[in-house]
């Protein structure tokens, strides 16, 4: 049994002018404990759905999703946020990082709605495990685009999740600093994380021991 | 409820200044307001209370002269009251136990040994000591004899003494009101001032009868005070009085009173409906303040919301539940609010005292006043907070995040 079981995914939109989207047709795939994949395509070809649907941002129309076994395609709106906070970390080409608020309270965002009894040194752990030990107190405004999405790395890891997401996440980067995240990455990688990235980009999915293509929804 | 959440929400006040200042401007306005108008209504109700106690206690009547003077101004010559009538008041009604009859000069001005003051003539009876219950503090009241012969003795207050004797004993002395020589026999109990803020030992007592003759020349009196024997009797007393005067004037039936009857019992009725209006409008227009500072709160927070969408998606995606983001806005909304309520309490309770102390009201500083408005501001707030919370709480995390 793998990590993560897709089987015959689809996720259909209805455009408010009544025409249908299949934004996901029909995908199946399986992502085992430890893997690091890509998933490319180019845009508008399903790739942010998929990767919505894995984090659980977005329920399938059609299709079973299991991970660790449990069907969490069907789970409630408040088990899905439990599954979030816990299971999934999230980094985005936008970073999304809290304006005007430190990097250390930033990485520690998920534990506020963490069922842990103790939060005590976990986002500084994680700020010193992506090199930022030294840049607690910054505020987004003072780093660099490259040091802002290592704050967004430490921020998904801070929960230990089983797996990690990352969209585009060097979208917004100059190759020095895409170079930088995606070595991190890898590192992460190496010592077990299970790494889902979605990218155009095929010199980034290049990082990764398999790669995905995903054409008009379906897997190429 | 989530301490750690509840905590960062706080925090967020910080994050947005600009957003916070505004809010809290607006519930400090309000709840300034607010506590300025309840704290001053209680403060002015107990002294209300406590001057009508003062004046008139729960047995007295006063009769004026003039009729309904206030409402349709002065009577001139039709308007005459006598000690005749009065004592004639007295001798038809057993149920009167004293009165005493008045006549005022507001600003005199009063001479001794070269220093000069401005007082207040008040003409009365030997019985004025007992109805208006205000004794000496030295000396002694003039006597039923001083008042038959129109004695010049003179009952000073401690403002007057103090002006016109400074440190000297005054008991003895001689003073001039207008060319009029008086003898001080005594000096009156303390009284401060009265509800009109008006300094009450600022006076000068003499016989009615000197007063009448020598200072003013009038053969009428002002107004009496009439004291009953059972306060239970003070209704029925006041009616009586009102058609032994009628008689007395030869009022035709049907025409108006050319005097005024004023009974503890009817200020009392007269200082609650004002203190009832009072006690219900002015709150409410305060309240209306606060109100809409919780408007200007929701609607800046809604803005917020809408500035905020990617960080509300942010947060779902880390784990935050929909109540999650619900109680965080409600909170920085209430927060917010509630701080400038509190500054806005704090400026109130000052300003009530700035007030009370102009108007003589006494202290002012009232705990229930202070925890009214914090409870207000505080149901305000999460009420302003409800909207936007709930707008943000409707966005989808995978379209918010886009």
């Amino acid at each position: 049994m793998s990590m993560i079981e897709l089987h015959d995914i689809r996720k259909t939109y209805t455009r408010p002018t009544g025409e249908t989207v299949n934004a996901v047709a029909g995908v199946s795939l399986a992502i085992e404990r430890g893997e690091f994949v890509a998933i490319t395509g180019t845009s508008g070809s399903g790739k942010s759905t998929l990767m919505n649907i894995l984090g659980l941002l977005d329920r399938p129309t059609v299709g079973r999703y299991t991970f660790d076994g449990d069907n969490v395609a069907t789970l409630g709106v408040r088990e899905q946020a439990r599954f979030r906070n816990a299971r999934v970390g999230f980094v985005f080409q936008a970073f999304h990082l809290l304006p005007r608020t430190s990097a250390l309270e930033n990485v520690e965002l998920p534990l506020l709605y963490s069922d842990r009894k103790s939060v005590d040194g976990l986002g500084r752990k994680a700020l010193e495990a992506v090199g930022l030990g030294d840049r607690m107190q910054h505020t987004p405004s003072e780093l660099s685009g490259g040091q802002q999405q290592r704050v967004a790395i430490a921020r998904a890891l801070v929960n230990e999740p089983d797996l990690l997401l990352a969209d585009e996440p060097t979208g917004n980067l100059d190759a020095r600093s895409a170079d930088e995240v995606m070595t991190i990455l890898g590192d992460l990688n190496r010592s077990g994380r299970t790494i889902v990235l979605v990218t155009h980009d095929a010199a980034m999915a290049a990082h990764a021991q398999r790669v995905v293509r995903i054409e008009n929804g379906v897997l190429a | 409820m989530n301490g750690r959440l509840v905590r960062h929400s706080f925090r967020s006040m910080r994050r947005y200044k600009l957003r916070s200042a505004f809010i809290m401007l607006g519930s400090f306005v309000g709840a300034a307001a607010l506590t300025l108008v309840v704290a001053t209504g209680q403060a002015a109700e107990r002294k209300v209370l406590t001057t009508v106690e003062q004046l008139f206690g729960a047995s007295s009547i006063v009769v004026m002269a003039g009729g309904t003077q206030l409402l349709s101004g002065a009577r001139g010559n039709a308007a005459r009251l006598t000690l005749d009538d009065l004592e004639a008041v007295s001798d038809a009604l057993p149920r009167i136990e004293a009165w005493d009859p008045q006549q005022a000069l507001p600003n005199a001005s009063v001479r001794a040994e070269g220093a000069t003051a401005t007082a207040r003539i008040l003409g009365a009876s030997e019985r004025s000591e007992q109805v208006w219950n205000r004794g000496v503090a030295r000396g002694a009241y003039f006597d039923a004899p001083d008042v038959a012969r129109s004695a010049r003795v003179a009952l000073i207050g401690e403002t007057v003494a103090h002006e016109l004797f400074a440190d000297a004993d005054p008991l003895g002395a001689e003073l001039l009101i207008g060319n009029v020589p008086f003898r001080v026999v005594g000096v009156l109990e303390r009284f401060g001032t009265d509800l009109h803020g008006m300094d009450r030992d600022d006076e000068i007592v003499i016989p009615i009868s000197t007063m009448m003759r020598r200072v003013l020349n009038v053969d009428t009196i002002a107004a009496a005070k009439i004291l009953v024997r059972d306060p239970s009797d003070v209704a029925t007393t006041a009616k009586d009085v009102e058609r032994v005067l009628r008689e007395r004037h030869a009022l035709a039936a049907g025409r108006p009173n050319d005097f005024a009857i004023i009974s503890a019992t009817g200020v009392q009725k007269m200082v609650d409906k004002t203190q009832r209006t009072l006690a219900l409008y002015l709150p409410l227009a305060a309240a209306i303040v606060l109100l809409v500072a919780a408007i200007v709160a929701a609607t800046l927070m809604l803005a917020s919301v809408n500035e905020r969408v990617s960080e509300i998606g942010l947060r779902r995606a880390v784990g935050a539940r929909v109540e999650d983001v619900q109680l965080q806005f409600v909170v920085e909304t209430a927060a917010t609010m509630l701080l400038g309520a509190l500054a806005g309490i704090v400026a109130g309770c000052i300003l009530a005292q700035l007030a009370a102390n102009r108007l003589h009201l006494g202290d002012v500083l009232s705990w229930r006043a202070a925890l009214v408005v914090l409870a207000v501001s505080a149901i305000t707030g999460v009420l302003a907070g409800v909207v936007p919370a709930r707008r943000a709480a409707r966005l989808d995390p995978a379209t918010a995040l886009r």
